[in-house]
């Protein structure tokens, strides 16, 4: 047994002096951009593939060179291995999608100071909340989702003209929470000003309170459906999935229900046998876009480091698809002039329960 | 004679992960990649720094324990399918400790060691309660405790420990109330390596003493190796079920502590942690020899971490490193056919031994 020790020590030492040489540069010439997926895959549909797309679409403008890795775990420890992996590669470009980010980019600022960071959804801080710190090697992305849930309320209340209307979210965390109220102040919005007749009651407004579980969503939405609901909103991943399938069903039985999409255009989830998709139009907020305008500012040496950047109607970061086979002209046009009023300051969405909302 | 059967399943372990690693060569090599860069690569990113060493013992710790725990229960006859579970209820005991006991750091240890493995324990005692009353079979009864933790922890951690913002995981545990330590941090240049370490290794020793040497280890292995045989001896398999669960849980109870408050800081709901598995795989390459569980669960610990590396080198994906584990374990599985082989090897070069000093071995041979 000793010799077996022995050897060992002596295979983990000879291991560390030949795998301890620093690793041969090879000529740099594209910027290596890598990204560290957040629970579940990159196919999402959703987060991680909106992010993804962006960094994809750079690489093949020949801009840059590409890599995510998925960690084995979602704990801060397998996002900094990650991290730490990527940077050893020579990946010094990292993009995180996900506030679960939030304290593993506030601890990498730091160790790789010569590593850029994006962070979407959120902002560096500690892990108890007592200190948010940016350096400026990191930017943090925002949305405006209450915006975008308004554009998208607004309108499947034209496109439908009555009916009910409800929402399943994910988990209660910021960015789903204001998808929601958003979405209600566009349905009220419309109610009041654009001569639509929606109902809105309040057990058709819940969170699952996971983003991957994907048969609760499947309930959910039959739950709804079968209250008389026609229209669901699903901010809520995988949960969403479940949502859309249900509708699926339906519409492949003859009811008339529909989905509201999230994130991305979620179109294509949609699409039934026919051709025709049972998804109405989709809440997005351009994640491809943060992700491939962070990396164009980087190589034009702009990179806003130590800034925290929202995205809204202001600054087109976000909005309903460009193509809705859905809705009809009159209603995307009208939603278009709704669009130019955000982007005015002559509406003004509120990124808050206040006024009578559901939470 | 003694030696001879210790070589043998070094050789069979040995002989398992190099037709594992052959095996993950020739994947590579069917996704076109190189299988000597892949592997390299493989193994930098588990040793090529103090820092990436620190990882991955810190990823063994947990692995050891967790293997050790299976291996244990293997010695007496049972199969611990629940050290995910025990895992899991560990952890939360470590974490409560870690939220909520301030102690001078050798006390503070003690307690957090000593709740981390009465909770596993708890959680063990249960399958091997019912195994032993109502002969109700450990695997389904522990694959049940696993689940009863994973929603108890579901349910507990939101109300009790709730981060500010996420529903999803505890509060952070402050760095200086985890397992982590200065020192330890200082000579591998950070990273997750803990105390962890001498826990598991004094695990090691502890079990290997009683095993081998207490009255204990030895009914333990006689209910093992034959439960009826042990009953007419007079021995009270009851009994020793009953505390073989209890041991294995609480071994997956410190692996949850090392886990959930050394290598992570956090514990998190709707997880069921993977390595509560991996650690069938550490404890059958290890043979279920405490010292052989050491061994491979660093080797494990160094493929785990080595993975992402790999992926962010080459563009193998990070599966090729579970494969290998998998072919290794399916290797270990069918060791039955490398002992033949290794002995058929014996035997022929005792044969060869024996024709050429004709008179001298014959009493040596006999024996095999």
């Amino acid at each position: 047994m000793k010799k077996g020790i022995v050897v060992l020590c002596v295979l983990l030492l000879l291991g560390s002096v030949v795998f301890a040489q620093g690793q041969a540069d090879k000529g740099k010439k594209l910027l290596k951009v890598g990204m560290v997926t957040d629970a579940g895959t990159i196919d999402d549909k959703s987060f991680n593939q909106g992010t993804w797309e962006g960094i994809l679409k750079a690489q093949a403008e020949g801009l840059v060179e590409a890599k995510y890795l998925k960690p084995s775990g979602t704990t801060e420890a397998d996002y900094l291995k990650e991290i730490g992996n990527l940077y050893d590669a020579g990946y010094k470009f990292i993009i995180t999608p996900g506030f679960k980010f939030e304290t593993t980019i506030f601890e990498a600022q730091d160790k790789y100071p010569d590593a850029k960071f994006v962070i979407l959804d959120g902002e560096p801080h500690s892990a108890d909340y007592s200190e948010f710190r940016i350096e400026p090697n990191v930017v943090g992305v925002y949305w405006a989702e209450h915006e975008s849930g308004f554009l998208a309320g607004i309108a499947a209340a034209l496109q439908m003209k009555k009916g009910s209307f409800g929402f399943i979210g994910g988990m209660e965390v910021p960015a789903v929470q204001k998808f929601n109220w958003g979405w209600q102040q566009g349905l009220k919005y419309a109610n009041a000003n654009l001569g639509t007749n929606i109902k809105m009651d309040s057990q058709n407004f819940l969170y699952q309170g996971t983003f991957d579980n994907i048969a609760a969503g499947q309930q959910l939405a039959a739950t709804m459906y079968d209250r008389g609901v026609n229209v669901i909103f699903a901010a809520a991943g995988g949960v969403g999935v479940g949502a859309i399938n249900e509708a699926k069903n339906r519409v492949t039985a003859g009811k008339d229900v529909w989905i509201v999409g999230v994130d991305v255009d979620q179109y294509p989830e949609g699409v039934l046998p026919s051709g025709k998709s049972i998804i109405l139009t989709s809440a997005m907020k351009y994640l491809d876009r943060a992700s491939y305008d962070m990396i164009v500012h980087e190589l034009a040496g702009t990179f806003p480091g130590g800034e925290i950047l929202h995205l809204d109607a202001t600054n087109d970061g976000i909005g309903i698809p460009l193509e809705n086979p859905n809705l009809s002209a009159d209603v995307e046009a009208k939603v278009k002039e709704m669009y130019s009023k955000l982007k005015s300051g002559e509406i003004v969405v509120a990124d808050s329960p206040d006024g009578g909302l559901f939470k | 004679m003694k030696v001879r059967i210790k070589s043998n399943a070094f050789l069979i372990a040995v002989s398992a992960v190099i037709l594992g690693l052959i095996a993950g060569g020739l994947l590579m090599l069917a996704i076109g990649s190189n299988p000597f860069t892949g592997f390299y690569y493989l193994f930098r990113g588990g040793l090529m720094s103090m820092e990436r060493i620190g990882n991955t013992i810190a990823t063994a710790i947990t692995l050891m324990l967790v293997g050790l725990s299976v291996a244990f229960a293997f010695k007496t006859g049972l199969f611990n399918i629940g050290a995910s579970g025990q895992m899991l209820v560990g952890g939360l005991c470590a974490t409560l400790v870690a939220h909520y006991v301030f102690l001078p750091r050798p006390l503070y240890l003690v307690v957090i060691i000593t709740a981390a493995f009465l909770g596993g324990a708890a959680w063990g005692i249960i399958p091997g309660f019912l195994k032993a009353k109502f002969n109700v079979h450990e695997v389904v009864a522990t694959i049940m405790m696993n689940w009863i933790a994973y929603w108890s922890v579901y349910y507990f951690v939101p109300i009790y420990l709730k981060a500010p913002s996420l529903e999803t995981e505890s509060r952070s545990i402050a760095i200086s109330q985890t397992l982590r330590s200065p020192w330890l941090s200082k000579i591998f240049g950070g990273g997750y390596i803990n105390v962890g370490i001498f826990v598991a290794i004094a695990a090691v020793f502890i079990l290997k003493f009683i095993l081998d040497k207490t009255t204990l280890g030895f009914e333990l292995k006689a209910v093992g190796s034959n439960r009826f045989c042990a009953e007419y001896a007079g021995i009270k398999v009851n009994r020793n079920v009953i505390i073989s669960m209890m041991i294995a849980g609480g071994l997956a109870g410190l692996a949850g502590m090392t886990y959930y408050t050394g290598y992570s800081r956090n514990i998190q709901i709707g997880v069921l942690p993977q390595m509560g598995f991996d650690g069938i795989a550490v404890a059958l390459l290890g043979a279920s020899n405490p010292i052989g569980v050491l061994f491979s669960a660093f080797f494990f610990g160094i493929l785990q971490s080595g993975k992402g590396f790999m992926n962010a080198m080459t563009e193998i994906p990070p599966e090729i490193a579970d494969t290998i584990i998998a072919t290794i374990i399916y290797f270990t599985a069918t060791s039955v056919l490398f002992k033949r082989f290794w002995d058929a090897v014996g035997r022929r070069s005792k044969a060869k031994a024996l024709q050429n000093q004709e008179q001298a071995d014959g009493e040596g041979v006999s024996h095999e």
